[in-house]
C-alpha cells in the first residue's frame, strides 16, 4: 500500500501527517509506504491513497481526476484517531 | 536524545490580537538569534491566507512554516503559549512552534520527535498550563525523544 501525505510546502506539516499514517498503520498492522510531498508535485507519485486537508482536496479532486486514487481530508494531521479511521477505511476498501 | 527547543526560544504569553500577532512574536527569537528573515515572518503568514488553516495540526497547536528558502539561515524551532488562546480561522490555538527550515531534510529528525509529541494531546494541554519556560523545557526534556 501507498499512501501521499500532501500539504502547502511538503517539509512541515506533511512530514507530521506522514508519521501519524505510519503509526497508524503499525496499529493497524497493515505495511506500506508513505511519501510527503507538496500538491503540485503530488500527481507526480502512484499511489494508492492521498491524504490532505480539506482546503487542499478541492485541487487534489481535480489533480487526480483521471486517476484510482482515494482521497481522504485530514482535519488534523496529528489526531492518531481520525487517521486511523481513514487507513482502516483504505485497508477495507482494498479487500 | 533528539535535539529539542532551548529556553532561549520560548515565550509565554497571556493573550494576542490574531493570530498574525502571534506568530510574529513567536517568530521573534528566530529573528533574534539570525535563524530568519522578516521575509519569512512574511511568508509564514501569506501561507495561512493562500493554503487555509491546516497548520492547526491537533486542538490547540499550530506549526507555521513556509517554503524552504534564503529567508531561513538555520533550521530551527520556536515556541510560544498564549494562555487565553488565539483564533486561527476558526481554531483556538494556545500552542504554537514555528518551524524555520533551510532545506527539505535537515528538519526531518526533529519534526519526527514534534509528531510522536503531538499525538499525546496531554503533552500539549500540560505545555499550555505552564507558567515558565523552564517548566515547558523540563516537559520537553522528558518526553521529547
Amino acid at each position: 500500500m501507498k499512501i501521499l501525505a500532501v500539504c502547502g510546502f511538503g517539509v512541515g506539516s506533511s512530514m507530521i501527517l506522514k508519521m501519524t499514517i505510519q503509526k497508524a498503520m503499525r496499529e493497524i498492522g497493515v505495511e506500506g509506504d508513505v511519501i510527503n510531498t507538496d500538491i503540485s508535485d503530488s500527481t507526480g507519485h502512484n499511489a494508492d491513497a492521498v491524504f490532505s486537508s480539506p482546503d487542499f482536496i478541492g485541487d487534489l479532486e481535480k489533480r487526480f481526476k483521471n486517476k484510482d486514487v482515494k482521497l481522504y481530508a485530514i482535519k488534523r494531521y496529528s489526531d492518531l484517531s481520525e487517521v486511523k479511521e481513514k487507513v482502516q477505511d483504505l485497508v477495507d476498501s482494498k479487500k | 536524545m533528539a535535539q529539542n527547543i532551548p529556553e532561549s526560544h520560548m515565550q509565554i504569553i497571556r493573550s494576542a490580537k490574531n493570530y498574525e500577532e502571534a506568530i510574529r512574536v513567536a517568530s521573534k527569537p528566530l529573528l533574534e538569534y539570525d535563524y530568519i528573515t522578516e521575509e519569512y515572518v512574511q511568508a509564514m503568514i501569506d501561507s495561512i491566507e493562500e493554503h487555509g488553516p491546516y497548520i492547526v495540526l491537533a486542538d490547540d497547536f499550530a506549526l507555521p512554516h513556509a517554503r524552504p528558502s534564503e529567508a531561513v539561515k538555520e533550521t530551527g524551532l520556536s515556541l510560544l503559549t498564549v494562555k487565553e488562546g488565539v483564533d486561527l480561522k476558526g481554531n483556538t490555538v494556545k500552542l504554537f512552534v514555528v518551524l524555520a527550515a533551510k532545506d527539505s531534510s535537515s528538519h526531518n529528525e526533529m519534526l519526527q520527535s514534534l509528531a510522536e509529541f503531538l499525538m499525546d494531546k496531554q503533552n500539549i494541554k500540560d505545555v499550555v498550563a505552564c507558567n515558565t519556560v523552564k517548566d515547558i523545557k523540563t516537559i520537553l526534556n522528558e518526553r521529547w525523544n
